[in-house]
């Protein structure tokens, strides 16, 4: 009789006491693993809730809690303009980036035009190309436009925003989904009489919901985590975007860890709330852009 | 005869060639040329042109402002006469892929021989033009760049920026490169119109695209080769005067032909391997063999030509080098359990799988901050408090210079450790679990994902015929999720490279530079000792780094990742 017929004999007791304990186990692991990747952040919290002493001391849980550590560490580091120039300078990206990106996804996706594969080609080749070429550059670069330029460049919007407003990354997303929609669609729309103006405005966009989520959430994410770059062309606070403003208040605040702590946590705050609501779509464009080094 | 009757036929003949059909597709062209605009010229301005800039200022002594020429030396400063190889590989390089281009091409005009030599003539003009374009911007940008300094304390008006760029625009070099642009691309713009008139088809249009650019690169690559060329024959008669061989060529030679003769043997022991018989593949090997110790032996030049670049380099390098073995294998490890286990479906594996990916969407300079503290040097810093509960002396962790090994072996009772065998300092260790703190979720998820595309049935046929669940694992599931394994660690190695954030915020004047891996290496340059020169040569290496691992994982890609 063939051996693959026939279901192997094992007493059901023993095999239901086995599967338990194996899925007992594979919990134990998996919870070993969630204290881990989550102790930093409840020793965060939990040392932002202290007192000085008692942050400087062993303790795992605060004796009182102490929410004024927030307003301090608010004031102290100036979080409230950090965070409305990091929410400024994104819209400012998101409003050149989503409409250029559009417009030239769209016509990568739906014009045959000469050149348009190398042109595309030469596109996708910047991606390789490692941010410390460019930074000295770009640095230079903009600072001689600021100079010989009717608007400060150093120092403000331009230089933050408009460097990041061609996005290679954003036009390739948007080019693939484009690509994917019916040519009926724009057959009918075309003998309807509308132009490609038209066809993008009323007809793909409202059908690329997901990928335009995907580029507003990886440029908020962005423009959240942005270090290097702010850092070299901002030397007042006035642009200053948050990570740098942490950055300087990790070193400011020296020993009073429970003001940092809070200070960290207030930064954290924002993305994680964007991550909680909208995580499907957030795993999945941080998943696709695999960008964060 | 009438005016009419010259113009007439001439107007039937343009009003047969213009005919509707070709309006609207110049139409549909300009429409196109008009979207792509604006997002084409800023990547341009701000992605492609700092390439060639960045390469213009690593040729300058560069400290804040602008100095001399100084040719290659800031890259000699960096690696030494290593540069001087590279350099020519990457001009051998550049013929090789406009040869391929040239004979790629040259297969699709099948048959037509002739149409493809007449087709090079716009070609070669085309790519002339191209090199005489960027030649007049070579020459043009210091002259643009000098108008941000005339500039300076004086009222900006816009006569006097118009008037200082025409002064720029019409500097004598200026103008004679221009001239010769002005030259070469009529020449090229009529050989392009002729060959346009007769082979008007969009087709013929690519090909002409596809031959200029198999010339550009050619072009550049002579260039290269020529300019090294000149460059080495410069730092000889400079050596030679001060009465000291450089034995710079030698060196090159000998170390070129080492890795020539270690890629024979790499190709004769893959072609040896493939061997049936059994006296052919012992051939094979043994030649393998003679090549490949060969090669070691030519390449034993290395060691002494790196111990001539910059120290600070070496130890970045060194710093990478490390941090990547010290968190791509763990990372990678950890996730694809941990994916398997996720993957079975329990009740709450959605919630497990939120908690691990909170460390990599958390904002990285909040996270590294918490790191800094938790690795603190303090006694009572949690982690060395944890320590101490478990009977261990406390460590000083994120401010400790030493290496592991000698810590470990220091602890041990060996007092005299060697210093090659240092390991990671204890800092970069600090930054190996951070790093694999935060990406474990990472790459659990894309493991999920890469799970969810095997099929089943190979799994549960293989449980029916009584494979045990680690036998699955090992012979199914791990070799089906090899393209997983390769995208993750391709781009884990290119991030090594990148990253900066997280040990821009860890890194400490009392870890003395150990944590700072090539990027920060180059930021620190750059930014805090303002060499810009020198600091740009360095990225250029880094790309030169970063090419050549994504050349060799793609070959690695052909041969060892299995598709199912």
């Amino acid at each position: 009789m063939d051996k693959a017929l026939t279901p192997p004999r094992t007493k059901p007791k023993k095999k239901a006491t086995w599967l338990l304990l194996r899925n007992i186990a594979t919990y134990l692991m998996l919870s070993i693993g969630v204290v881990i990747a989550v102790f930093p952040f409840f020793w965060m919290i939990s040392t932002s809730l202290m007192t000085l002493g008692e942050a400087q001391g062993t303790r795992l849980i605060p004796s009182s809690i102490h929410w004024e550590n927030y307003g301090n560490a608010w004031k102290e580091a100036r979080f409230s303009l950090f965070m409305w120039n990091s929410v400024r300078i994104t819209l400012i990206t998101l409003a050149g980036e989503l409409t250029f990106s559009v417009l030239a996804a769209y016509a990568f996706a739906r014009i045959k035009f000469p050149g348009r594969d190398l042109i595309f080609g030469l596109l996708l080749s910047t991606m390789m190309i490692p941010a410390m070429v460019t930074i000295i550059p770009n640095f230079l670069l903009v600072t001689w436009l600021g100079r010989i330029g009717p608007i400060k460049w150093i120092n403000n919007w331009p230089a933050l925003t408009i460097p990041f407003m061609g996005s290679v990354f954003a036009i390739f997303l948007l080019r693939q989904f484009f690509a994917q929609i019916p040519s009926e669609l724009f057959d009918s729309a075309r003998v309807d009489g509308a132009g490609h103006l038209r066809f993008l405005w009323s007809v793909v966009i409202p059908l690329s919901k997901a990928p335009l989520m995907v580029i507003i959430i990886l440029s908020f994410i962005g423009a959240w985590n942005a270090l290097a770059w702010p850092m070299l062309v901002t030397n007042s606070p006035d642009w200053r975007p948050i990570a740098v403003g942490l950055a300087g208040f990790i070193d400011e605040a020296g020993q009073q860890i429970h003001l940092m702590m809070a200070g960290a946590f207030i930064v954290i705050i924002p993305i994680l709330v964007l991550y909680f609501f909208t995580q499907k779509q957030f795993t999945e464009s941080i998943a696709r852009s695999g960008l964060k080094g | 005869m009438s005016l009419s009757d010259i113009f007439s036929p001439l107007k039937k003949r343009l009003s047969t060639w213009l005919t509707p059909r070709r309006l609207r597709g110049w139409r549909e062209n300009l429409t196109a040329y008009l979207m792509i605009g604006p997002a084409v010229s800023l990547i341009f301005l701000f992605g492609i042109f700092p390439v060639g800039f960045a390469l213009f200022v690593s040729l300058h002594k560069w400290r804040l402002k602008r100095g001399d020429i100084i040719g290659l030396v800031n890259y000699t400063k960096a690696i030494g006469p290593l540069a001087y190889l590279l350099i020519f590989v990457l001009g051998v390089g550049l013929l090789f892929l406009a040869f391929r281009q040239l004979q790629r091409n040259y297969k699709e005009f099948e048959g037509r021989p002739l149409r493809f030599w007449i087709f090079n003539i716009p070609g070669v003009l085309l790519a002339s033009a191209g090199l005489s374009f960027v030649n007049w911007t070579v020459v043009l940008l210091p002259n643009i760049l000098d108008i941000a300094d005339k500039i300076r304390g004086v009222e900006k008006t816009r006569e006097l920026f118009v008037q200082l760029l025409g002064e720029a625009f019409s500097a004598p070099l200026v103008l004679t490169a221009r001239g010769i642009m002005f030259g070469v691309v009529l020449a090229a713009l009529i050989a392009v119109s002729i060959a346009f008139y007769f082979w008007r088809t969009l087709e013929d249009i690519q090909h002409q695209f596809s031959l200029a650019a198999a010339w550009l690169l050619a072009g550049a690559g002579a260039i290269v080769l020529q300019y090294v060329y000149g460059q080495m024959m410069l730092a000889y008669t400079l050596a030679m005067q001060t009465g000291e061989d450089p034995g710079i060529l030698p060196q090159i030679v000998s170390i070129s032909s080492g890795v020539i003769l270690l890629f024979i043997g790499w190709k004769l022991w893959q072609k040896g391997s493939e061997q049936e018989s059994m006296a052919l593949f012992s051939f094979r090997i043994f030649g393998a063999m003679v090549f490949i110790v060969g090669g070691w032996i030519m390449i034993g030049e290395l060691p002494i030509i790196v111990a001539a670049g910059d120290p600070d380099l070496w130890v970045g390098l060194k710093a990478t080098l490390f941090y990547s073995l010290g968190t791509i294998p763990f990372q990678l490890g950890i996730s694809i359990f941990l994916a398997v286990l996720l993957f079975q479906n329990l009740k709450g594996s959605a919630f497990f799988r939120m908690m691990f990916f909170m460390p990599y969407v958390t904002p990285t300079v909040a996270s590294a901050a918490v790191f800094r503290q938790l690795f603190s040097n303090r006694q009572q810093a949690p982690i060395n408090a944890g320590m101490k509960l478990l009977g261990m002396e406390p460590l000083q962790w994120l401010w400790e210079p030493k290496g592991i090994l000698r810590l470990m072996a220091n602890n041990a009772g060996i007092e005299n450790w060697p210093a090659w065998a240092d390991g990671p300092s204890l800092a970069l260790g600090v930054v190996i679990i951070y790093s694999i703190w935060v990406f474990v979720g990472y790459n659990t998820v894309i493991y999920l994902a890469g799970l969810g595309n095997i099929s089943k049935e190979v799994g549960e046929a293989a449980e029916v015929d009584g494979a045990s669940r680690w036998q699955i694992f090992r012979h199914i599931t791990f070799p089906l999720l090899s393209p997983t394994t390769y995208f993750l660690t391709l781009i884990s190695v290119i991030g090594t490279f990148k990253a900066f954030n997280h040990i821009w915020i860890m890194r400490l004047e009392a870890s003395l530079g150990t944590a700072d891996t090539f990027s920060v290496v180059i930021f620190t340059e750059f930014f805090e000792k303002l060499r810009y020169g020198y600091a740009s040569a360095m990225a250029f290496i880094l790309f030169a780094i970063i090419l050549g691992l994504t050349f060799v994982n793609n070959k690695i890609q052909g041969s060892r990742v299995f598709y199912g």
